[in-house]
């Protein structure tokens, strides 16, 4: 059973406590929070777990009861977090983006290695359990070559303050780092090529990225950040040379009738998607292998989220280079 | 002016669909008096325009100008090859008559430019044939103008057209379908579908394109350099962003026609539509492996389409896809291929 502190218990906290207290393979043993209040009341919904204020003491300590790292911080301090724990040798999953950039997400990954410690990014879309279902059908050769990858993925506006951190482009890294950096690592988990074209859209609470590839497929992804608070959407759409895969809110919506016009309602499997999440990471750490989700697959998700905020803010597209890009 | 009990109509070629002019023969508006083309046309054209007038019990008369100096018709259907649609749509506007035409508008947009300046000078009404009078359309578009979804912020359409196009790419097996075979690449025939929505329920066009395009299913597409497949992102009117999906997918890729769905995003909610519905599912013994299973249960849309017709001629008002909406439809597929091509987005040209 792999013992796991949690770092940040703020909103996503308590999906990770519950999938932890689900789990075979791990257990959270310490909340870690500034707010003492906030820790607490992590510690308190895990039963035996203690809290503390910060990682440094933690493991000044010794951290004796930790032998991996959940870092569920803002996105402005993963990568200090991360690299703190490493250097300590604990194992670490990180939440994405794994740092603001590629080069700081490269300096972690490197350290990882160098500390011989696995790192894994939660990059939580390749544990949906219909994504799950689109790839194990690619993987078998029954979607043929990926020509085309469609998504769209529809986020409740972002809750707390104007003046929170989500808000604040540059702790956030901004949507494409933000949010973005998940379906471009679903394509190149998808499509399993780099692509070569990158042309993101933006517009209030919207991004949409598009991907082009040397073997001709393609993939478009739209991101909306401002629905009403209530269900998210999600729907993803695979075409293959022999055939074709949907993953699909649409799909799958039940209806529910209590006057007026009837709601739609939605069976929820987000929560054992992190707990396959944190599974994996666990299961990585006992068996002494990389994590499916790797540092490398985080650096390169970013490389190209990187590429994207320039097309945005360019207005062009981004050529994709062996070390960057050129936008025209 | 007192308008006529019934419009007249001359079909002008039914190589490309027949059911473009047959939307006409049951109409009380209108009156189906012939069917007419080049003398030049094809064997198989003049077969085809045979076959139709057959069905709509009206001669076939090869001679344009005399069919319609004979018939003295309001309106001209013309459904040819798409090469032939801008010299038989601008004919007919010249001789005073209102254009009915089947997709895609045309292969270029000087093409295009003609037909508008054909019927913007004769002052004859000019309907693109669409899909927007469908259910689903026309509820999608009822929802957004009534504001439901407060400002559309970006509007996605999936256009999969789930059938085949002859044998598959690096397919040893000998082609299926013949050379004469007239696809132009599937975003280029089909694109004015998806478009059209999108001008439908938005009332906005697009400004900019950048589009990806490939032959990634079929032997025939990748021999003749033309897509099968295609993305586009679109800068449209208003900052409103939109996307588009489109493509000839193969026939395994889905249980009906294909996956056609229109996303629409706005300041305070949002909208999934599936163009086909409402359906009926029928699963049988006896349906062949291409019928489709989902059958939609209006009846109407092309009647619909028709009653819009009437009422642009009777009140000399925009019909539902004008030869400019046309013009602008073949300007963003055509800027979407030229980025496709050139890996850099592209503006949507206008009409000089």
């Amino acid at each position: 059973m792999i013992r796991l502190a949690l770092v940040g218990c703020g909103r996503n906290a308590p999906a990770l406590v519950a999938a932890a207290a689900e789990s075979d393979h791990c257990e959270l043993t310490v909340a870690v929070d500034i707010d003492a209040r906030a820790a607490g009341s992590v510690a308190r919904a895990a039963n035996s777990m203690r809290h503390v204020g910060n990682l440094e003491s933690l493991l000044a300590s010794g951290g004796a009861d930790v032998d991996a790292v959940i870092v569920n911080t803002p996105n402005d301090s993963h990568a200090d977090i991360a690299a703190i724990a490493i250097a300590a040798g604990k194992h670490v999953l990180v939440e994405k983006p794994l740092a603001l950039s590629a080069d700081e997400a490269g300096e972690v990954r490197q350290a990882a290695e160098r500390a011989d410690v696995r790192l894994m990014v939660a990059h939580t879309l390749r544990f949906m359990h219909a994504n799950i279902q689109v790839s194990r059908a690619l993987a078998a050769g029954e979607l043929g070559k990926p020509g085309m990858l469609r998504s769209h993925r529809w986020l409740r506006r972002f809750p707390g303050p104007p003046g929170g951190w989500k808000h604040d482009s540059a702790r956030s890294g901004g949507l494409c780092l933000h949010e973005g950096v998940h379906e471009i690592d679903q394509a190149l988990w998808l499509i399993d090529e780099r692509p070569t074209h990158v042309h993101a859209l933006a517009g209030p609470e919207l991004l949409q990225i598009h991907l082009g590839y040397a073997s001709g497929a393609m993939a478009i992804c739209g991101i909306a950040t401002g629905l009403p608070l209530g269900s998210g959407y999600y729907s993803l759409a695979l075409i293959g040379s022999l055939g074709a895969a949907y993953a699909d809110d649409h799909h799958n919506v039940h209806l529910v009738f209590r006057g007026g016009r009837p709601q739609a309602a939605l069976t929820d499997l987000r929560a054992s998607a992190v707990r396959a999440q944190l599974d994996e990471f666990a299961q990585a750490i006992t068996e002494g292998r990389d994590p499916s989700v790797s540092g490398a697959d985080a650096v390169a998700a970013l490389q190209i989220a990187e590429a994207a905020a320039a097309s945005v803010a360019s207005g062009q597209t981004a050529h994709l280079t062996e070390n960057g890009y050129v936008l025209a | 002016m007192s308008l006529p009990e019934r419009y007249r109509v001359l079909a002008l070629s039914a190589a490309k669909h027949d059911y473009v002019p047959l939307a006409f023969k049951d109409h009380p508006r209108f009156q189906v008096v012939g069917v007419s083309d080049e003398p030049s046309a094809a064997g198989w054209v003049h077969e085809c325009n045979e076959r139709l007038a057959a069905d709509l019990g009206v001669p076939y008369e090869p001679g344009v100008d005399a069919a319609i100096a004979r018939h003295q018709p309001h309106v001209a259907v013309v459904s040819s090859e798409a090469a032939r649609h801008a010299q038989l749509s601008v004919r007919a506007a010249n001789a005073g008559l209102h254009v009915v035409q089947d997709k895609p508008m045309a292969p270029a947009v000087a093409d295009c430019d003609a037909i508008v300046e054909a019927v913007e000078r004769a002052g004859v009404r000019f309907l693109l044939w669409n899909r927007n009078t469908q259910p689903a359309i026309e509820e999608a578009r009822r929802i957004v103008h009534a504001g439901e979804i407060g400002e559309p912020r970006a509007i996605h359409v999936d256009f999969f057209f789930c059938k085949d196009a002859g044998v598959l790419l690096n397919s040893d097996e000998p082609e299926e379908i013949p050379d004469s075979w007239l696809s132009e690449g599937e975003l280029t025939v089909e694109g004015i579908y998806p478009l059209a929505y999108m001008r439908h329920i938005l009332g906005l066009d697009a400004l900019r394109a950048f589009g990806r395009a490939s032959a990634h299913f079929f032997r025939r597409h990748a021999e003749r350099g033309v897509e099968d497949i295609a993305t586009v992102s679109l800068e449209m009117e208003r900052g409103v962003i939109g996307s588009l999906c489109s493509g000839r997918i193969g026939r395994p890729s889905h249980p009906n026609i294909g996956e056609l769905r229109i996303h629409v995003v706005g300041s305070t909610g949002a909208l999934v539509i599936a163009e086909p519905r409402p359906e009926v599912a029928v699963h049988t013994r006896g349906l062949a492996p291409d019928d489709d299973r989902n059958r939609r249960t209006d009846q109407e849309t092309d009647r619909r389409q028709v009653d819009h017709f009437v009422a642009a001629l009777d009140t000399g008002g925009d019909t539902l896809l004008t030869a400019r909406h046309g013009r602008h439809i073949v300007a963003t597929v055509a800027a979407a291929l030229e980025s496709a091509r050139t890996g850099r987005s592209c503006e949507v040209s206008r009409p000089s």
